[in-house]
């Protein structure tokens, strides 16, 4: 029977999910808020159940009906579920104003949107009536019931556009009062109008009856007859370049030109044509297009990272100066992955590297028994549409990248990055762009869920703001995972296939979700974006084949394994065909979530929570046994076969053959011109300072101490406490070295300072543990990419150092994963430039450092096109190098945090502090106000490689145990030395005394960024011992203070001025935890 | 199985997340663990006699079984209960013990193990929270908490705010003090649970339930302060005491 239930919170009790509405309306519209006097959240269910009244009764009061906090609202099933009157007037009535003006906004998914709760709603009832329900449906929604004066259905509908729903994957009705009062919506007939309707087939697909003569006659034309009922002919062979780009725009193929060229002529070989012939295709399909599209797409091929680059330095060093490193990028570029990533690692032969560059993560020794692996994504296209689906779904693909790595790993943390505009933003919204504030609430909320439903903590990360990421937001999205190194008698790292095994998908189901991601995300950002390359996440689903597939792995019971990520199957099957040579499935035998599938969406659908595995025929009963006791789904769509082909069949009809060789190396190489003119021009003002000059201001003593409040309330430098503690950073019991450190924790009292680098210990018995960093630094971008990309370098690998990672003795692990997110560089010279120079950058550094790369990734098209106020504006992302650093740390026991422990430690600044004001936090936000007074030529901090190994290596040598006289670590970044004395100092509230050293700039010695440094502290007693270790190990140090208990940071020596100054620690702490601070 | 040590079941599956640790601060105790899913005891239909004769304890740890979606704990409660038949209640009568962590501690406020007057909901700030709390236990009814003092401990969910009925708030404090069932409490307030319970046991005080997950802090290196302290690096956590209350109890009822 249909039933509608409502289910809701006595008015007795707080209502979260309404509190969180209303703040989120509050910032959102504020004006609208201040209409609003009371509302309470109402969750829905739509109930289509094959079962009786007697029944349902019973069954939605066990499953739906808390009765200590709730009411349920049922029309006439269950009424005294309800309240006095029965229903919502009952919640009416605790409104603090009768006879109040309410308006309700309902919403619920649009058909074919995957629905967690209604799933797991009908699960319940499995549960309860103890057997299978077919053909059975539950839908879930909410209601939102508001009062208010002056509301009206214009304000409802601005809340529900704009902070209620996401209208791409969500439908919104507002209901005023009248409506409401009745009980229409509890009917019969209306439930069963409301409840979500399964896709309408587009196409009615059945088992073609084949016309040969039609198919084969037709070989020009556009208006071909169909090979069968859902496939499309693509007939290339007669069109020209135009013709052909246009029509790959149309599909949203994203192919360019040459691409769509070549692949029309691959259609006209003649042995093509031949074998062709014999498996009834002429024409090509639109599945082999969309296949082509999907492999050849710069999100799956790279092809930007491949190109042939010529490159040009238009700049002319200054007069007298060497020549830098950068000098050695040459003209002509055979590959950027090539020359600068993979020749860095192979320059580096590390004995613990297992697999690089070839698996969906890269794979290292952690010990003997053991490996580790780690991957980072990003997820920017999806999240700039649905911050939420698109951040959560960012989550769970690489987890399942890591899950698909060698033979399958377990995840054991994440780490997120994000970089969006500035949350105070007040300007008019480009079209189709998200207020920041609202992609960064959608994707916490998405990391939340994916994180934190998963089991697998969130231990690292960054938040980054800059205007310019209100064109698109970068969410990058990191997992490392665990293995044994061997697994049922093979190395984790093989990745192995025999022709016969059969090709097996698990998990869930394909839907319409997702079609064309790995395309869309290869295009910029405009009006026309399709919503369905959104999709939407299922961490249950993908928890409960995580479980199975590590089970079945310790069986061995398959023989490879991969994840469906972009491209769908089409890239899973056609990526482990080249394993086998070839492969051949029919995915009319794939489970779907609604039927009407087309072939091609079949293929390319991006439906979440699947993995491709290739199974032994002989072990395919033991496979699905345990799949089904699990609770997993599994589709066996065909075989791996040697016959050089990737063969689909839909209905046991060949709808696509292409040519393995032709698929995976077919696509046409770019050619990419390349110029480097110099520092960013064009970058906005508040980010680029490149030839302004240092705030030489008369008063150092008088007003540094109010930059210092200044600089730890920029967002890029505030507390992320509210974000960090919404992560559940501890699961699975690993945690040594957390992202904050707290002092008086448990306590009214506790106060959390950051730290630079998490530490987990990943085996019960072992007492090892794995640290991980990240560098990102694009403010660095606009004055050189390639001091940009050493400097992330640099700063991840400090961070490791800061918690006790070992560095500089051959084995060592130190594996570093990089992730560009650039502006498209194709046909812009001066991005492609900024490329080359990032790369050469990170080469540098890496090598100085003898830090391999171990897995890398790209997002090229953070571009936005679209209109603002009418006018038509372009914004394009800063050019982001993310670098994760990950790091073995011999013993935990001897790991270090960045607080300082005590009164009487001293303070040291370890490295020569070269440090320069350009580029840094303090030109940010300095360039608004202090313009004017500006004198000084401004410095770059430039790095000294030599300087930084033997610095280095003094922290990270050895086992590990022998730097334990170092109280606290932290490293120099952002805000410069007087930031990361200040961010010591915080979690016991402590004092310190600063001594600016004579001789210096004060501005640039307190503020200034660099490379190489690092706030540390020795107890007084160590001191001596320690600074003699320093000198003579060569590394430079400089005694710069000591911690007190006078509850203030004073900052004095001659260069501060005769008196110096001094500010409160409670101020700096306010300063620091106050901006950034909004949910 | 006199000869043996004694046995732990720890419920997987379903997204039930902390079953590997919990598993292993068992083993740390003393304990044999075994890590079992929920599906493979349903289709075994191990009953009721087969928990008592089997196992000393029965674990249901944290996680997101069912992604929290209806209620947190709430589908996996309906599995144990309609799935498996297993009064909890007659298990603790007949010597077993039971320890819920955070979502498992959900599922028992679900399946009424507490009574039916209470029930647990959405912190009331509102969102999920990842931090370290001290909590102290009270009476001396809980075999699990036995003997311990105030301890640190994180907490990490978004529905950690114990909630009494209204209408029969006086019954419940009188009976929860009567039979020494509230028997943890944070110190501070760190979710808006009421009389700032963390914690809970039946009236056997066999059956726990806490909020705060003892299974993360079982080294000190756990410990968001232990840098502050490194001569104690190598000692046990806090949480570990409540496994080790456990074993003994599970040792003495045997002889």
């Amino acid at each position: 029977m249909l039933a509608r239930i409502e289910v809701t919170l006595r008015p007795e009790y707080d209502d979260p999910n309404a509190a969180g509405l209303l703040r989120r309306i509050e910032l959102a519209h504020p004006e609208i808020r201040r209409r609003i006097r009371w509302g309470r959240s109402i969750d829905v269910y739509w109930l289509d159940l094959p079962c009786a009244r007697e029944e349902l009764i019973p069954a939605c009061i066990d499953i739906f009906w808390d009765h200590v906090m709730q009411w349920l609202f049922t029309g006439n099933l269950i009424p005294s579920a309800a309240g006095k009157q029965g229903g919502v007037l009952d919640l009416m009535d605790a409104s603090p104003v009768r006879p109040g003006n309410f308006f309700t906004i309902e919403k619920r998914f649009r058909a074919g949107v995957t629905d967690n709760v209604g799933r797991t709603a009908l699960e319940a009832f499995e549960i309860v009536l103890g057997r299978k329900l077919e053909a059975a449906q539950i839908a879930s929604g909410r209601m939102f019931l508001l009062e208010g004066q002056q509301l009206d259905e214009p304000a409802l509908s601005t809340i529900a556009r704009d902070v209620f729903c996401n209208e791409l994957i969500e439908t919104w009705t507002v209901l005023p009062e009248m409506e409401l009062r009745k009980s229409d919506r509890f009917h019969q007939e209306r439930i069963k109008r409301d409840l979500p309707k399964a896709f309408k087939p587009t196409s009615r697909l059945v088992t073609p009856t084949l016309n040969l003569g039609t198919v084969f006659g037709a070989s020009s034309g556009t208006t071909l007859p169909p090979l069968m009922d859902g496939v499309d002919l693509c007939s290339l062979a007669d069109l020209g370049d135009q013709e052909l780009a246009n029509l790959s725009h149309k599909k949203l193929w994203a192919l360019s030109g040459e691409e769509m060229k070549a692949a029309r002529d691959y259609f006209k070989r003649p042995q093509e044509i031949s074998r062709r012939n014999v498996q009834g295709l002429s024409t090509p399909t639109d599945v082999e297009m969309e296949v082509i599209a999907q492999t050849w797409s710069e999100h799956c091929k790279h092809k930007i990272f491949g190109a042939k680059i010529r490159y040009q330095d238009f700049t002319s060093p200054a007069l007298g100066q060497a020549p830098g490193p950068d000098a050695e990028i040459p003209t002509e570029i055979d590959g950027l992955f090539k020359t600068t990533i993979a020749e860095t690692t192979q320059m580096l032969p590390k004995p613990w590297l297992l697999s690089v560059f070839d698996d969906n993560a890269g794979i290292v020794a952690f010990d003997q028994e053991d490996a580790f692996c780690i991957k980072v994504e990003t997820h920017n296209s999806p999240s700039a549409l649905d911050p939420y689906g698109g951040a959560l779904t960012g989550v769970v693909g690489v987890n399942r990248d890591i899950l698909g790595c060698g033979l399958g790993a377990k995840p054991i943390f994440n780490t997120d990055v994000f970089c969006v505009g500035p949350l105070t933003y007040s300007e008019a919204l480009p079209e189709r762009l998200m207020h920041p504030r609202r992609i960064l609430d959608g994707v916490r909320r998405g990391v939340e869920h994916g994180g934190n439903k998963s089991g697998i903590p969130t231990v690292n990360g960054a938040l980054v703001f800059d205007e310019r990421y209100l064109g698109k937001p970068l969410v990058y999205c990191g997992t490392g995972g665990m293995m044994p190194r061997m697994s049922a008698g093979e190395l984790c790292q093989t990745k192995r296939i025999l022709p016969g095994d059969r090709i097996l998908m698990v998990g869930g189901r394909i839907g319409k979700d997702g079609i064309h991601g790995a395309t869309f995300s290869s295009l910029a950002l405009d009006e026309f974006s399709p919503s369905s390359a959104v999709q939407l996440g299922d961490p249950i689903t993908q928890k409960r084949m995580t479980d199975f597939l590590l089970e079945a792995r310790d069986l061995g019971l398959y023989r490879a394994v991969t994840d469906n990520g972009a491209g769908g199957l089409s890239s899973s099957v056609g990526e482990l065909a080249r394993l086998s040579g070839g492969a051949r499935m029919d995915v009319s035998r794939a489970k779907t979530k609604y039927p009407g599938l087309k072939p091609y969406e079949l293929v390319v659908s991006e439906s979440q929570e699947r993995m491709t595995l290739a199974v032994p025929r002989d072990l395919l009963p033991a496979f699905l046994d345990l799949a089904s006791r699990r609770g997993v789904e599994t589709s066996d769509l065909g075989e791996f076969t040697d016959s050089g082909y990737f063969e689909i069949l839909y209905a046991e009809r060949v709808v696509a053959s292409l040519n393995l060789e032709f698929l995976h190396r077919g696509v046409p190489r770019l050619q990419l011109e390349a110029h480097w003119n110099g520092p960013n021009q064009s970058a906005r003002s508040n980010n680029a300072v490149p030839h302004g000059t240092l705030p030489a201001r008369k008063d150092f003593q008088a007003e540094a101490g109010e930059v210092l409040l200044a600089l730890l309330r920029q967002p890029n430098i505030a507390s992320k406490e509210w974000l960090i503690r919404q992560y559940d950073h501890e699961v699975q019991g690993m945690s040594v070295i957390k992202p904050l450190n707290t002092a008086g924790s448990g306590s009214a009292l506790a106060f959390s300072g950051p730290n630079d680098a998490a530490v987990v210990k990943p085996k019960p018995g072992s007492n090892a543990g794995i640290a991980v960093a990240c560098g990102i630094n694009p403010k660095l971008s606009d004055i050189d990419p390639f001091v940009m990309a050493q400097a992330v370098v640099d700063e991840s690998v400090r961070n490791l150092l800061c918690v006790g990672a070992e560095f500089g003795t051959p084995e060592s692990l130190l594996a570093l994963v990089d992730n560009f997110c650039w502006p498209d560089p194709v046909g812009d010279p001066v991005k492609t430039g900024w490329l080359v120079r990032a790369c050469f950058g990170m080469r540098d550094a890496a090598l100085a450092l003898g830090a391999p790369f171990v897995s890398g990734k790209d997002s090229m098209k953070n571009d936005y096109k679209g209109r603002k106020n009418g006018e038509v504006v372009a914004i394009s992302v800063p050019p982001t190098l993310l670098i994760t650093a990950v790091g073995r740390v011999p013993d935990v026991q001897y790991s270090r945090s960045a607080d300082f422990k005590g009164a009487g430690e001293s303070i040291y600044l370890l490295g020569s502090g070269r440090f320069g004001v350009l580029g840094s936090e303090l030109a940010s936000m300095l360039r608004i106000s202090l313009d004017s007074e500006f004198s000084e030529q401004l410095r770059l901090g430039m790095p000294d490689w030599d300087e930084a190994r033997r610095i280095y290596q003094w922290m990270g040598g050895g086992v590990g145990k022998e730097q334990s006289r170092m109280k606290a670590v932290h490293d120099v970044s952002e805000g410069g030395v007087l930031v990361a004395v200040t961010e010591s100092l915080l979690a016991r509230g402590l004092g310190a005394t600063v001594v600016v050293p004579e001789g210096v700039e004060p501005w640039e010695f307190c503020f200034g960024e660099g490379f190489h440094s690092f706030i540390v502290s020795v107890s007084e007693a160590d001191s001596f011992a320690v600074e003699t270790d320093w000198t003579l190990n060569s590394v430079p140090f400089r005694r710069i203070g000591v911690t007190h208990l006078k509850g203030q940071l004073e900052v004095t020596g001659v260069s501060a001025g005769p008196r110096g100054w001094s500010v409160e620690t409670k101020k700096l702490r306010q300063a620091w935890k106050r901006e950034g601070f909004w949910e | 199985m006199s000869t043996q040590q004694p046995r732990v079941l720890v419920l997987a599956g379903d997204g039930i997340n902390c079953q590997t640790e919990s598993a292993q601060a068992f083993a740390m105790s003393g304990f044999t663990a075994e890590i079992r899913h929920l599906n493979d005891l349903i289709s075994e239909k191990v009953t009721l006699d087969d928990l008592c004769r089997r196992y000393a304890v029965l674990m249901l740890p944290g996680g997101f079984s069912f992604g929290d979606d209806l209620a947190s704990g709430k589908v996996l409660a309906l599995k144990i209960q309609h799935g498996l038949n297993w009064e909890l209640s007659k298990f603790a009568d007949r010597g077993g013990m039971v320890l819920g962590v955070c979502n498992g501690f959900q599922a028992l406020i679900r399946m009424g193990t507490f009574g039916k007057d209470i029930s647990i909901t959405h912190n009331v700030q509102g969102k999920f929270v990842d931090t370290w709390v001290k909590v102290a236990p009270t009476g001396s009814r809980c075999v699990w908490t036995k003997g311990l003092g105030t301890l640190d401990l994180p907490i990490r969910h978004g529905e950690g705010r114990i909630i009494i009925s209204k209408n029969r708030r006086v019954e419940v404090l009188t009976k929860f003090e009567r039979l020494g069932m509230a028997c943890l409490r944070y110190e501070g307030d760190p979710n808006g649970s009421e009389e700032r319970l963390a914690g809970l046991c039946d009236p056997t005080g066999r059956i726990f339930g806490l909020m705060p997950h003892p299974e993360a802090f079982v080294r000190w290196t756990a410990h968001p302060e232990w840098t502050a302290q490194p001569a104690r690096a190598s000692s046990p956590g806090q949480g570990l005491a409540f496994f080790e209350n456990a074993y003994q109890e599970a040792i003495h009822a045997r002889q």
